[in-house]
């Protein structure tokens, strides 16, 4: 499997400030992997930062949140054959020197979609404590739902092999990439593994969730986990 | 026949929304789509207020103590429906605003990839 089977999809909404070094640190921790930008819907002007720094960017016109700008990602990395997936967030919080750990179980075959987990081994992250709450709460959802504990439900930092890729691009739990998405995953029979990965504060800009969204995503998470239980899965 | 001060407001009130609601539709600034369920609403509010012995059978029936009630009660149905069938609505649209942003997304993309062919064909061209 060469480099250029790996596509890392960088969500980005108004990072103009941090999705430079992101860029750069890809760069460097990659040079062969293959980066695409999808900007969503940003008003900054970041779909042009990342155009300058040489990298295909998909943006669009208004705010989808993170699981329609996965979606877009996973569409280009299907129809450019891409094997491997990587999601990675444009904030800097994700460190690219983590991709190779994150690549391995899926180039051996043995998972299908690796999340990089903060909490697999101690990795010094520490989130706020009503973050902390919540993935407690979203990690017993989901051991719930599939009888098996995933440490980080809510890692942004995950790859997908390309038979994930072809599920999600046109049948996603729509803006729901955490816990919905790993239980309407497994439910279809696919092979989900843990890799330690070292999470940072973000560097700059704005999270996707803003307070409103921080009320209402506990609510939204849980009755989408209960409808990806309750779906049949096709 | 006796009408109540309320049946008298809440009819006039009905007939004043449905002729509100047939001059937006003459307007085009609500669809006919959706001024079906303002009329069909309104319609019936209007003749549960005036008909006062349907609506003493229908409160009588419902074991409703106040005929106005009824007339309320009526009225909150169909609000009650009409928002239900506006956020299955509104699901819909943002389902298909979804779709067409990206679409539109891959389209921008594939746009500047041509641009860019088309550039480097003219650099060959000139070189």
């Amino acid at each position: 499997m060469s480099p250029h089977d790996v596509l890392v999809i960088v969500p980005a909404h108004n990072e103009v400030e941090s999705l430079p070094a992101t860029l750069a640190a890809i760069r460097r921790a990659a040079p062969a992997v293959d980066v695409l930008v999808v900007d969503d819907g940003s008003k900054d002007g970041t779909s042009e930062v990342a155009r300058t720094h040489g990298v295909p960017v998909l943006s669009h016109a208004v705010n989808l949140g993170v699981g329609g700008a996965l979606q877009s990602g996973f569409r280009y990395a299907v129809e450019r054959g891409y094997a491997i997936g990587v999601q990675l967030d444009a904030d800097g919080q994700h460190d690219p020197a983590d991709l190779g750990a994150l690549l391995a179980p899926l180039r051996e075959g043995r998972c299908d979609v690796c999340i990089g987990s903060r909490y697999v081994a101690r990795s010094g992250y520490r989130a706020p404590l009503a973050r902390r709450l919540g993935m407690l709460l979203f990690s017993g959802v989901v051991r719930l739902a599939l009888g098996r504990r995933i440490s980080d439900t809510t890692s942004g930092y995950r790859a997908y092999s390309l038979a994930v890729m072809r599920v999600c691009e046109h049948d996603f739990p729509k803006d729901f990439p955490d816990a919905p998405l790993l239980i309407s995953l497994a439910r279809r029979g696919f092979r989900l593994q843990e890799v330690p990965v070292t999470m940072r504060e973000r560097a700059a800009g704005q999270s996707f969730y803003t307070l409103g969204k921080k009320l209402y995503y506990p609510y939204k998470n849980l009755l989408a986990s209960l409808m990806a239980l309750l779906r049949r899965p096709a | 026949m006796f009408l109540s001060r309320t049946q008298v407001i809440v009819a006039l009130a009905a007939v004043g929304l449905a002729l509100f609601v047939l001059d937006l539709v003459r307007r085009r600034k609500l669809s006919e789509e959706y001024s079906l369920l303002w009329v069909l609403a309104t319609v019936v509010v209007a003749v549960l207020g005036f008909s006062t012995p349907l609506l003493r059978t229908i409160t009588r029936a419902l074991g409703i103590l106040y005929e106005g009630s009824t007339v309320f009660a009526v009225g909150l149905a169909f609000a009650t429906a009409g928002l239900l069938y506006l956020s299955v609505k509104m699901s819909r649209i943002s389902f298909e605003n979804h779709a067409l942003t990206r679409e539109v997304a891959f389209l921008r993309l594939a746009v500047q990839e041509l641009r860019g062919d088309a550039a480097a064909a003219r650099d060959r061209g000139n070189a």
